[in-house]
């Protein structure tokens, strides 16, 4: 493991070389929030934030992603679209990549999902760690405040400096492009250490079990009176699940052009949330309530995830809750009050 | 053979037909793919058959009613375009009052040579085949349906609130601005074009199917809007009871 310093003036300078250069993506502000979008300038670069509208995996799984252009004038012919625009996305924080974890677990397992591999293997990874997390952020207690391995570079604020560990090959050749670091000792690291310790106790909500009960907890709440409770005030609107950096759900489509001769096959963002989604053909449905869908959301978030994936699909950030206008979004309300409903039988 | 389509107009404003004709980069496609047989917006002829009538306008006289029905027997498809054929839109704002105070109102002395009913939209009077709300319809939302007919498809009808486009847009929510808004209820499909420039919803592509009213009544209350206030929010577009 390698640890680079490098002050705040000279890492502004490395991220205006890097645009220069580069494709380069960051958290920008979009009052009173923040948003993943293209830097132009280094200075629009806000690291300081506690959130972001929308997770990075816009990205990775863009909410509207052609899979094939075909043309139908004599003979059909198909072509692929499969292919991305190599760039660098910078202010990641520890949850998301969590998050992108798990997207890599569903569209690079058995089953290689061409799109999202061409968009994974040429977008690098500049993370940051959040040392001062949002007010609905639980991710001290699901475990994700700290960033797991996948990360080219990852960087700590550590006041006039960042202590930057780099944790791939492309990582560090964004060092010796871009950066001008000197090398960090044992004293900067152990300051890191002490500092994401320090971060844990500013979470404001927590889990009151381990993650690992989560679906345990699941299997007696199934007639918890709680689902119909938050049920019916429920929009289906689909917002939870929208700003959710583990929801991974896409519907297919079709569109013609007007002459009838060429067209195109995209897949875009569906919901679990939507009325329409268990609809079939036939018109049965199989989750018709708000109710039935809600609980699906939180089974699929605690336990049908984990089940099918090996990670559970709830990384705590804490977006669902802050988008949910009715406030019945919350995976730790809906886990902590099975739980205790769990124990007082 | 290229199908023949007709535009008519209701009461409306007629702002919706303009949509069409604003189809600047599409027109000439259009042009190509559709026989224009009448569109009293754009051209004199009139024809006996449609393929598809568009119907522009909510429907607020017998003798539109009369009118619809004919056309009904000549087209093949009837598709409502816009809130008023769609839900009857403002139009209906007028049916809380006596239809002789309506008249008076907008004829004063002259209202006896003019009649009126209680506006509704185009599915109350007729079947229609499909519809394309919004005010205006959505130029890209006209085209997508167009172009869907045409390769032989049912077209896709929205029926998510503008919320979860709202949130892929990547807007900061209206109510967390400090106002407020009907995306929660209302059908999506204009990828939250008013709340992106700056503006709320106002319900003008009427609400989903199973629209949660009362919770939207709930979030609007606690936004401090008065009962009266919610319900003049709630009936701008969308005061006929019967929808689409």
């Amino acid at each position: 493991m390698e640890f680079l310093k490098i002050s705040k003036a000279q890492f502004q300078l490395s991220v205006g070389r890097m645009i220069d250069e580069n494709f380069v993506y960051g958290v920008k502000a979009k009052s009173p929030s923040y948003e993943f979008d293209r830097l132009f300038t280094a200075d629009e670069l806000c690291l300081n934030y506690n959130i972001t509208l929308l997770s990075p995996n816009k990205y990775f799984l863009p909410p509207r992603t052609p899979l094939m252009g075909f043309k139908l004038d004599g003979k059909i012919s198909v072509d692929s679209m499969v292919g991305a625009q190599p760039g660098i996305i910078i202010g990641i924080h520890p949850y998301d990549l969590h998050a992108l974890k798990l997207l890599d677990a569903v569209f690079l397992g058995n089953l290689k999902d061409a799109y999202y591999q061409a968009r994974r293997q040429v977008i690098a990874i500049i993370g940051i760690d959040c040392l001062q997390p949002w007010q609905y952020s639980f991710a001290a207690s699901m475990g994700t405040a700290f960033p797991p391995a996948g990360f080219d570079l990852w960087l700590t604020d550590t006041g006039d400096k960042y202590l930057i560990e780099v944790g791939s090959e492309k990582g560090e050749e964004l060092c010796r492009k871009y950066l001008d670091a000197s090398e960090a000792g044992e004293i900067e690291v152990k300051q890191r250490e002490k500092l994401r310790e320090e971060s844990l106790s500013r979470y404001k909500l927590s889990l009151d079990i381990s993650p690992q009960l989560i679906p345990e907890v699941l299997n007696s709440g199934w007639n918890s009176s709680m689902w119909e409770e938050l049920g019916e005030k429920c929009f289906s609107c689909g917002s939870c699940t929208m700003v959710c950096p583990t929801c991974v759900c896409f519907d297919v489509r079709d569109t013609t052009e007007l002459n009838r001769l060429s067209g195109e096959r995209y897949r875009i963002w569906d919901s679990c949330m939507f009325d329409a989604f268990a609809t079939i053909a036939s018109g049965e449905n199989f989750r018709p309530t708000g109710t039935d869908r809600l609980r699906h959301r939180l089974y699929r978030k605690g336990k049908y995830m984990l089940q099918r994936w090996g990670r559970l699909g709830c990384v705590g950030c804490g977006r669902c809750i802050h988008a949910c206008l009715v406030d019945i979004a919350s995976p730790v309300y809906a886990y902590n009050r099975l739980a205790r409903e769990a124990r007082t039988g | 053979m290229k199908p023949k389509v007709a535009v008519f107009d209701f009461t409306c404003c007629e702002g919706c037909e303009l949509q069409i004709l604003n189809c600047e980069e599409e027109l000439a496609d259009l042009l190509s793919a559709l026989d224009f047989v009448e569109f009293r917006e754009a051209m004199t002829e009139k024809a006996d058959y449609y393929d598809i009538a568009f119907i522009d306008g909510a429907c607020s006289r017998k003798s539109e009613m009369a009118r619809l029905k004919d056309i009904r027997k000549r087209a093949r498809m009837v598709i409502p375009i816009g809130a008023c054929a769609c839900m009857g839109g403002v139009n209906c704002l007028k049916n809380y009052y006596p239809m002789d105070e309506v008249l008076r109102s907008e004829y004063g002395e002259k209202a006896e040579y003019y009649e009126t009913i209680p506006a509704r939209h185009v599915s109350a009077v007729i079947p229609v085949d499909f519809f394309i709300p919004g005010c205006p319809i959505v130029k890209k939302d006209f085209i997508r349906v167009v172009q869907e007919i045409l390769a032989g498809r049912i077209p896709y009808q929205y029926n998510d609130p503008v919320c979860a486009e709202c949130k892929v847009a990547g807007n900061v929510c209206v109510f967390e601005k400090g106002m407020t808004c009907l995306g929660p209820i209302t059908r999506g499909g204009c990828e939250a074009t008013c709340i992106t420039g700056g503006a709320v919803c106002w319900g003008c592509r009427g609400f989903i199917d199973k629209p949660n009213i009362i919770a939207e009544k709930l979030i609007l209350e606690q936004a401090g809007l008065s009962v009266e206030e919610i319900s003049k929010r709630f009936n701008l577009f969308n005061a006929c009871k019967d929808r689409i």
